[in-house]
């Protein structure tokens, strides 16, 4: 007897869900269930009472005022504030020397391509601790030879100031990831139709009227979505100014959002952190939102 | 392809069974007590110098007791890493505890009551200033350590070299401090060092400061208060003047090595750091009792450590067998100070001879840096109570020194936003603060 329509679907069902549980299984076990748990903990407080001595906190149910205080708080105000002026100044620089760098190497002219990709990738495998150190010990005035020669110059490099410390972060992190983003924009250029950049040429364009006329306009997805990520980095970031604050002495303890939230789990706040932590969340979600609604005009990919 | 896959599955499933069969057995012969007597294993969390060593000596002379040690990071770190692991019920059965952070760490609820016993040893060994900081609340928590009394390390040979005679008070530091930077503009009698805030707090202590106090139920905390505004105006002073060096703590070590930073203030433990980062300079060091207000010596305690059972231990008798080993029993405090690596002063004064005939000289030329440590430990300040807290008060003070150094900030107001930050997070926690 053949299988019914439906008998059929049934069985296409049961493969499906056999399929998917892995993902949905880990999904919830590693994703839903904490931010359920971050969610409770949001809703609630550790408290002692009297001296604090010898007494084991308690949960403490506190309704939404863990929200309330962090919103009310200059401190974690102010650090989206810093990451904005970050963004700002980082997205824009390290996409455009990524994109530059990917047509060059995706130009006629372009030679050792392999080599060049190599290099420029490799600030990216260093691990963002280490790359911290190094870039503070290049940062200290006494110790940095880059420091000492810029002085002797003329040209003082302050640390110490709120423009030099974002400029220090951005310049360690444009150094980190804009080899990453070289190899996808490389990549994206190479899916461009060969007989397209022929046509171009037959019609008589250069190469930098192909490279900016033809063939970034026709990887503007690839950018965008690199954009998107570094968008969701930047707001999450945490390393860099967390080794770099030894000798930027602007960093303070709530100068991203991550290191608010961190320092209140070093104050025993669980319940802050857990609020400010799904605030975050919030805010980066509707980034990602505006970031994919405003590019998808004429996008390609 | 079904069968084949099955197949595969199955030897796969296979292999694995047999691999956690290993393991268990494996696990199995090493736990079983078929010829040794019952051996209790506890767990040791430490930062401190020569925690190894101490492990090792104690445990090639116990039998019934044999001690795993962990190294940890000391500081915020470490503390929240003791919180997080007692919440979670894998803490060790042994904790280091500073005295500093000993109320912040029963706040959190991390210390099991050692009272009973403990309270007569503490009581029988111990001197009353000692025990009142390990005794809250009427009960007894951790066995002291050390008394990190405060003093000063200096460069002997620097400051002979130059005719400069090492200060007594403060009003002579800072007469010192000119003739230094006058013997050599590149060098200053010390550094200004804004990433470790707790020898600021000591040196509020020994000018008299209380910032927390007990007023029944409730904390008071009192950081600005006219004694400690007299200590940070008169360091203001010398910054302003640029007679302290002001720079972050990397270079500092630099300038150091190169013989540009003439005292050092610290604990007495602090000369084995001192010994081991700076070992081209044996022999060119002293320790001087710390300059003080008026002619009276005076000092305060500044770190100081001792040891407590984590309140989720199940071992507390064998944990205790083994503090009460390292800090009360001349074999402890000699495998602690035979490496070299450590300089603690103990707390228990039979001790600290002891400790002073273990700890090798040459660095200070010979000279008894313990004598200076033992003669300071009468005279340091009492009165003072240490408030949880504290790990909030160090970073708060460490965060305003990092705006001192820039300039956008001036010593004598730093304690005002780290009061009221520290009153708000005390409150936060259910704790009475005002």
């Amino acid at each position: 007897m053949p299988p019914t329509r439906s008998g059929l679907a049934r069985r296409q069902y049961g493969v499906a869900a056999l399929f998917t549980a892995p993902f949905f299984l880990l999904f919830f076990t590693f994703t839903l269930a904490p931010i359920g748990y971050g969610g409770w903990l949001s809703l609630h407080r550790e408290q002692t009472s009297g001296l604090g001595l010898g007494g084991e906190p308690e949960q403490v149910f506190v309704g939404l005022d863990n929200f309330t205080r962090a919103l009310t708080d200059g401190q974690f105000l102010g650090s989206f504030v810093t990451v904005g002026v970050y963004c700002l100044v980082y997205i824009p620089v390290m996409i455009g020397i990524a994109l530059v760098l990917a047509l060059l190497l995706d130009s006629a002219y372009a030679r050792a391509k392999r080599a060049f990709q190599l290099a420029l990738y490799l600030p990216n495998i260093v691990p963002g601790l280490i790359a911290a150190m190094i870039w503070t010990y290049l940062y200290t005035p006494g110790l940095s030879p880059i420091i000492d020669a810029l002085e002797q110059v003329g040209i003082p490099f302050n640390l110490g100031s709120d423009a030099g410390a974002v400029g220090a972060v951005a310049n360690l992190t444009t150094w980190m990831h804009t080899g990453y983003n070289v190899i996808i924009f490389f990549a994206a250029l190479q899916a461009v139709p060969r007989e397209v950049i022929e046509a171009s040429t037959v019609d008589g364009a250069g190469q930098i009227r192909i490279a900016w006329s033809v063939k970034a306009p026709m990887i503007r997805g690839a950018v965008v979505l690199a954009v998107l990520f570094t968008v969701i980095g930047a707001m999450q970031l945490f390393t860099e100014p967390f080794i770099v604050r030894d000798a930027a002495t602007t960093i303070d303890q709530a100068w991203t959002p991550s290191l608010y939230i961190y320092q209140l789990t070093k104050a025993y706040d669980m319940g802050g952190a857990a609020a400010a932590s799904l605030i975050l969340t919030v805010v980066l979600a509707v980034a990602s939102f505006l970031v994919t609604r405003f590019s998808k005009k004429g996008a390609t990919l | 392809m079904k069968t084949r896959s099955m197949k595969a599955a199955a030897t796969l499933a296979g292999a694995m069974v047999s691999m956690a069969l290993v393991a268990t057995g494996c696990s199995k012969g090493a736990d079983t007590p078929a010829d040794k007597p019952a051996v209790t294993e506890v767990t040791f969390w430490s930062w401190l110098r020569a925690s190894q060593e101490v492990t090792d000596a104690f445990n090639k002379t116990h039998t019934d007791v044999q001690v795993k040690f962990e190294q940890i990071p000391g500081g915020a770190e470490g503390y929240g890493k003791l919180t997080n692991a007692v919440k979670a019920g894998n803490a060790p059965d042994v904790a280091t505890v500073e005295y500093a952070m000993l109320p912040d760490m029963l706040a959190q609820g991390n210390l099991a009551d050692i009272s009973g016993d403990i309270t007569d040893l503490v009581k029988s060994k111990y001197p009353a200033p000692i025990q009142e900081l390990v005794t809250l609340g009427g009960k007894t928590w951790t066995v002291p350590l050390d008394a990190g009394a405060m003093v000063m390390f200096y460069r002997k040979d620097l400051f002979e070299q130059h005719k400069i005679a090492v200060p007594k008070t403060w009003d002579e530091f800072k007469a010192a401090a000119e003739a230094v930077k006058k013997a050599d503009p590149k060098a200053r009698i010390t550094d200004w060092n804004q990433t470790d805030s707790a020898n600021f707090v000591s040196l509020n202590w020994q000018a008299g400061a209380k910032w927390f106090g007990i007023q029944g139920d409730s904390w008071k905390v009192t950081l600005d208060s006219p004694e400690s505004q007299k200590v940070a105006g008169y360091w203001q002073d010398l910054i302003t003047k640029d007679l302290v060096t002001n720079v972050p703590a990397e270079e500092v070590q630099k300038r150091k090595a190169a013989n540009q930073v003439w005292t050092q203030l610290g604990g007495a433990w602090a000369a084995g750091g001192l010994k081991a980062g700076l070992p081209d300079q044996a022999g060119k060091w002293a320790s001087a009792p710390l300059p003080s207000w008026d002619a009276a010596p005076a000092s305060a305690m500044v770190g100081g450590s001792s040891f407590g059972v984590s309140k989720t231990s199940k071992k507390k008798e064998a944990a205790l067998k083994f503090i009460t080993w390292m800090t009360t029993t001349p074999e402890g405090i000699q495998a602690r100070l035979a490496s070299g690596a450590s300089s603690t002063l103990p707390a228990i004064p039979e001790l600290a001879d002891v400790a002073a005939k273990n700890f090798d000289t040459k660095f200070f030329g010979g000279q008894d840096i313990y004598a200076v440590a033992k003669t300071a430990l009468p005279t340091i300040k009492t009165g003072w109570v240490w408030g949880p807290g504290m790990r909030g008060v160090f970073d708060g003070i460490g965060e305003q020194f990092k705006l001192v150094q820039t300039g956008k900030q001036q010593l004598p107001a730093v304690y005002g936003p780290v009061q009221t930050k520290t009153i708000a997070d005390l409150k936060g926690r259910g704790i009475n603060a005002s």
